[in-house]
């Protein structure tokens, strides 16, 4: 299948709120290691301001994308526009984008203000300028007292805010993160995402974001890129993209979903009845276009699936029997067999059924979807 | 150290295994230490001893006495030699640097693709036995030698170069030549572990290629060249062969002495308290390399 078209007039993108700068323009950027074709012909427009995350699986191009901004990459083909100017073939020194990485990469020959002093004594500024500069960005990053230390001493936490504030100091028009919450461990990744999203509403830049943690660009991302295999497959609001799947890929990369795969046996409208072998007719919403008799899949999110109703007969119910229960704490998750697949139900704590049990599950037609069935 | 039940060592062997672990590497590393210290620290341990008796036709006895300490610091030309030791040596060492830096530097970073060919063609000179070497530039260098004839021939020159052998000249160049590939190794192999992101950064910083050279890739690299540089140095200052094949009375080093004093001067206290003060002198430059080392990282 093909992305849909992304406009590179800098009017309407999906999602993007209308009438800002565009900060970051991608024209056409190929980036190929050999055989292997890591960013395909990809066209990416960031808006001003934005927090956008570039999210996907290992591989699927994200990582070269930013590198290819920060000016770590050169494209094979295309180009790339920083603030309207081409910056394809210049150095990453002779760009306006910092770059958080991965490993932080923190020099480990130098304190911790000298690191964050670096970018400042390279540009010139005077050193009672710098000085103050970087007790300021240090306040914002909640670092105050560890400014003489080396970055070796300091846990992985601290370390990922002296990154922050060694890429903020410079009032970059972008900042570029890759993975930089990967190596932390959970409880500290949830803190650092809600402080990341304060650094960005309090400096104000753009900030592009490279992740393959579908929760963590939900939560942080004012837009969300998805990529697979060196090409956007959607873009678009994190309620967007939970909302209005293009395709099968995206229900089951954003949130979790259940998919019954068979074929399309009806198009009407806006609507599509797919025939699943062992679970009858189903009506569920079009994701994207399809044809009769096309292989489809139904997908049905946990939370909107109703279990305990009266069989309906219309396609918008099915039977099945329940093969586990699982607590998740506010609520539970019923896993029922149905035909050869699985459908995953939200349920209250409180209900309770016993394994083996036939359970009828509802579901309102317009909030199913119906996709093209997967690759074979 | 106190660890709370179930922690890991560093080994990742549970802590209450760590006792046997302490163990199992003092049995593997008894005979190791037994060896070394019979042999090394036994020899050591011999020759300062006999530094302090006296010689008696061709005989050492154990009359204590600190004679030869006297001779070495009331002449100067024992003290001499040693500083023209190590000053050949702190040339040696500066040249292969300078040498060494770049090839290293261009193995690491630009032979992308046959990095271990570069490795390759910086060992196998290595292979060829020093004295063939040290050899090789008195064929080169002598006044019938091939720089000579070669520059007679072309016209440069109308009588032999004088200077080139039998020189301190001669006995840099041979060192530099014989330790500019151990320099190459070690700087070689710190170089290759800087991350490339360390790299990046600075230049995503803004910083030239220039500038992220002097004060992120040379200061990381520190370590590497002071390593090898004292490898060398110790090795150069303690050389004698080249000094002997093709140095001439210009460039006796203390090592020559000291060997003299083993054999034809026969005066073994002496040579072995020439040997102390050596090591001694040496101590210190290690201790002065360590400062700087920990210095710059710490």
């Amino acid at each position: 299948m093909t992305a849909p078209a992304i406009h590179t007039d800098g009017a309407s993108l999906p999602g993007s709120p209308p009438g800002r700068e565009v900060a970051v323009r991608l024209i056409g950027t190929t980036k190929r290691y050999g055989a292997l074709t890591a960013v395909d012909a990809l066209d990416l427009e960031v808006q001003r301001g934005e927090f956008l995350a570039l999210l996907g699986p290992s591989g699927c191009g994200k990582t070269t994308t930013l590198r290819m901004i920060g000016g770590f990459e050169t494209p094979d083909s295309g180009a790339i526009e920083i603030d309207g100017v081409d910056v394809t073939r210049r150095p990453p020194d002779r760009r306006p984008v910092n770059t958080v990485f991965q490993s932080y990469a923190l020099f480990p020959h130098m304190s911790v203000t000298d690191n964050v002093e670096y970018g400042l004594r390279v540009r010139g500024v005077d050193r009672a300028a710098s000085k103050r500069a970087v007790e300021e960005v240090l306040a914002l990053v909640g670092l105050q007292d560890v400014g003489g230390k080396r970055p070796r001493q300091l846990s992985g936490g601290m370390q990922q805010r002296v990154a922050l504030a060694r890429a903020l100091v410079l009032k970059p028009t972008v900042l570029l993160l890759d993975e930089p919450l990967g190596s932390l461990d959970l409880k500290f990744r949830k803190q650092m995402q809600v402080e990341l999203r304060r650094l960005h509403r309090e400096v104000g830049g753009t900030f592009i974001h490279v992740t393959h943690d579908q929760e963590e660009a939900m939560t942080m991302a004012d837009r969300i890129c998805i990529m697979r295999s060196g090409r956007i497959m959607q873009m678009g609001s994190p309620t967007e993209i939970y909302d209005e799947p293009n395709s099968r890929y995206v229900a089951g990369f954003i949130g979790s979903t259940s998919f019954l795969e068979g074929t399309v046996s009806a198009v009407d409208g806006g609507m599509a009845v797919i025939s699943v072998p062992g679970a009858g007719d189903l009506r569920a919403r079009l994701g994207q276009p399809l044809a009769v008799g096309a292989a489809a899949s139904f997908s049905v999110r946990p939370e909107q699936v109703v279990v305990g109703g009266a069989a309906t007969g219309d396609g918008t119910s099915v039977t099945g029997r329940l093969v586990d229960l699982l607590p998740t704490g506010a609520a539970s998750m019923a896993r029922v067999a149905v035909g050869g697949a699985e459908v995953v139900a939200q349920v209250s704590r409180s209900f309770s059924a016993a394994i083996g049990d036939e359970l009828v599950l509802g579901w309102d037609a317009v909030a199913a979807r119906a996709f093209e069935g997967p690759k074979q | 150290m106190t660890a709370a039940p179930g922690a890991r060592s560093r080994f990742g062997v549970p802590d209450r295994l760590a006792g046997s672990r302490r163990l199992q590497l003092a049995v593997i590393g008894l005979p190791v230490a037994l060896w070394i210290l019979w042999w090394l620290g036994g020899s050591y341990f011999t020759l300062l001893i006999q530094s302090f008796w006296v010689t008696d036709g061709f005989s050492v006895k154990p009359l204590w006495n600190l004679d030869s300490y006297i001779k070495i610091f009331s002449q100067d030309y024992f003290l001499k030699t040693l500083a023209k030791s190590f000053l050949i040596a702190g040339v040696t060492v500066l040249v292969a640097t300078l040498l060494a830096f770049p090839v290293a530097y261009f193995i690491t970073f630009k032979m992308t693709r046959r990095k271990s060919l570069g490795y390759v063609m910086v060992i196998v000179p290595l292979w060829v036995s020093y004295l063939v070497r040290a050899y090789a530039w008195k064929v080169i260098l002598g006044e019938q030698g091939f720089l000579n004839t070669a520059l007679m021939n072309v016209g440069l020159i109308h009588e032999p170069l004088t200077f080139l052998l039998y020189s301190p000249f001669a006995v840099i160049l041979t060192l530099t030549h014989i330790y500019t590939p151990f320099m190459i190794l070690t700087i070689y192999a710190v170089l290759e572990h800087i991350p490339a992101a360390y790299i990046e950064a600075s230049r995503d910083l803004g910083a030239g290629g220039l500038r992220t050279f002097i004060r992120v890739t040379l200061p990381l690299a520190m370590p590497g060249i002071l390593a090898g540089g004292l490898f060398s140095f110790g090795l150069a200052a303690g050389d004698f062969v080249a000094p002997l094949l093709v140095g001439g009375p210009d460039a006796v080093m203390i090592s020559n002495i000291i060997a003299s004093q083993f054999g034809a001067a026969n005066d073994w206290p002496l040579g072995a308290a020439l040997a102390a003060v050596m090591l001694a002198a040496m101590i210190v430059v290690i201790r002065l390399a360590s400062w700087v080392e920990a210095r710059s990282l710490t």
